[in-house]
Order: structure tokens, then C-alpha cells, then sequence
């Protein structure tokens, strides 16, 4: 069996179900975001070990999606996050804990302003070799 | 003497000889055990009497899982309700501790944004049966 990554097993299933609702999705920090977006990042804590025993490493994985839209106009950037933040939480897969939504604010990234919040989600992560 | 310090990562813990470790998030072996005091003329006396053993143990549901650990304790409290279960646990290594268990119906669901779990509390049949090396 290969080796298994948080990265394989656990951002990048993330990305790939949220792919059908954001128009562009990250599986870690983008340096420019296109919007509308949804960036999978590490949380805090980001790993907890929770189980017993150290023969292996079994992690509780704590991320957060960060979800920006374009705020051309107020109402309809709150309106188009809320609505993408909607489509997000029904794609994510099963096996992850979906947490609170954190209010969205503006954010200035390079020369455009955006309009983003987080979604906390953690799943179960055991490594494997 | 140096300060010795063991934690939860140092247990180990089988149930049935399958190791459950991946799924359990706690495991606590204790005794409550009953002390009377009598009251006499000269002074108080102190007499135990009696002890009874419980294993608490926390983990994630495991239903639909290879060897799950929820379905054998579902299939047993319903087949075998008084058979014992063979458990042992292991504080750290070098200190074991063996003991039998009955059966339980784990609890089924949770709510709706957290991960599903069990708590069963296990009452020990007789005393458990410690290995220090």
C-alpha cells in the first residue's frame, strides 16, 4: 500500500467535491484567488491526535474553506456568497464534520477587493505506511 | 527518582484479541469499591467488603467497518447477552491487565454537524488479572 498524505487523502477528496459548485477551487493557499473561489487551508489546531495507542498516527484534521465572490455590489456579493457558501456545505462529502461559518468581510488581494468568509470542517485522517 | 509520565498514546487495548486502538478515544479501567465504617467504643474500624470493576470505553462508531467493534458487541449482546468477553488492556508496556467483560448494545446515531460516537460502560466479571514486568 502507498504511503498516504493529508494532501491525498484528505484536502484533495475536499477540492474535488467541492469542484462542481466553485468556479475555481484550491486544495491549499492560493497566492491570487480567482473569484468566485473556495481554498481548502489548515485550521487551528490543524492536527489533534485524538486516539490511542502510537503504533500509528491517527489525526483529527481540523480546515477551514475559505469562499470569496467578487463585491461589485454589496447586496449581491452577500447574496452570491451566501448562496455559494449553500452549494459548498451540500457537496461536502460524508466523513467530514461540517462546523460553523465564520461572517464574511472584505479583503483587498492585490489590486481587487473581495468579499470572503471560512467554513470550519474536520475529518479523520489515519496514516497508512 | 526521575518523573514518569505515561499517556493515553501508551495504551493499547483488545477486545475479543482484535485491537481497537485505531477507533477508541478513551479507555479507563476502574474499581469502586465498597468500604463500611463501623463506629465502635474505642475508635471507627474500617472493613471492605466488596469491589466491582468497569471498563469505560470512548470511541468513534465504527458500524459498516471491517471487524467493527459495534457490530461484535451488537451480535453478542444479542446472542450471547451472558457470555464474557475477553479484554486486555495495556496502561504502558510492561503493565498489562486482562480481565472479561459482558456484552453491551451500543448506543446508535449522534448529532447532526459532529462525528458519531459510543460511550459504553462494560461491567467486569470478577477481578481483573495484572502482568507487571
Amino acid at each position: 500500500m502507498p504511503a498516504s498524505s493529508i494532501l491525498t487523502s484528505v484536502r484533495t477528496p475536499l477540492k474535488t467535491a467541492i469542484q462542481g459548485v466553485a468556479a475555481n477551487t484550491y486544495d491549499s493557499v492560493p497566492e491570487a484567488p480567482i473569484v468566485p473561489f473556495a481554498a481548502v487551508t489548515p485550521s487551528v489546531p490543524y492536527l489533534q491526535p485524538t486516539f490511542l495507542g502510537k503504533a500509528n498516527v491517527k489525526l483529527k484534521v481540523n480546515l477551514v474553506i475559505s469562499v470569496g465572490v467578487a463585491i461589485y455590489d454589496n447586496q449581491s456579493a452577500l447574496d452570491n456568497w451566501e448562496k455559494l457558501v449553500i452549494s459548498i456545505l451540500a457537496a461536502v462529502p460524508s466523513g467530514y464534520e461540517v462546523g460553523d461559518v465564520s461572517n464574511p468581510i472584505p479583503l483587498t488581494i492585490g489590486a481587487s477587493e473581495i468579499l470572503a468568509g471560512e467554513i470550519q470542517l474536520s475529518t479523520y485522517y489515519t496514516q497508512t505506511n | 527518582m526521575a518523573t514518569t509520565v505515561i499517556t493515553g498514546r501508551d495504551l493499547a487495548m483488545t477486545i475479543d484479541t482484535k485491537n481497537y486502538d485505531e477507533q477508541a478515544t478513551s479507555a479507563t479501567l476502574s474499581c469502586d469499591v465498597t468500604i463500611e465504617t463501623y463506629d465502635t467504643l474505642y475508635s471507627k474500624a474500617y472493613k471492605s467488603i466488596d469491589s466491582q470493576w468497569t471498563f469505560d470505553v470512548e470511541m468513534l462508531a465504527d458500524w459498516g467497518a471491517a471487524n467493527s467493534l459495534c457490530e461484535a458487541m451488537w451480535s453478542a449482546a444479542e446472542v450471547n447477552p451472558n457470555t464474557t468477553i475477553a479484554v486486555s488492556l495495556t496502561a504502558v508496556t510492561g503493565a498489562v491487565f486482562t480481565f472479561n467483560v459482558l456484552p453491551l448494545f451500543p448506543s446508535v446515531g449522534g448529532s447532526s454537524p459532529d462525528a458519531q460516537t459510543v460511550s459504553m460502560s462494560f461491567t467486569v466479571v470478577g477481578t481483573p488479572t495484572e502482568t507487571f514486568s
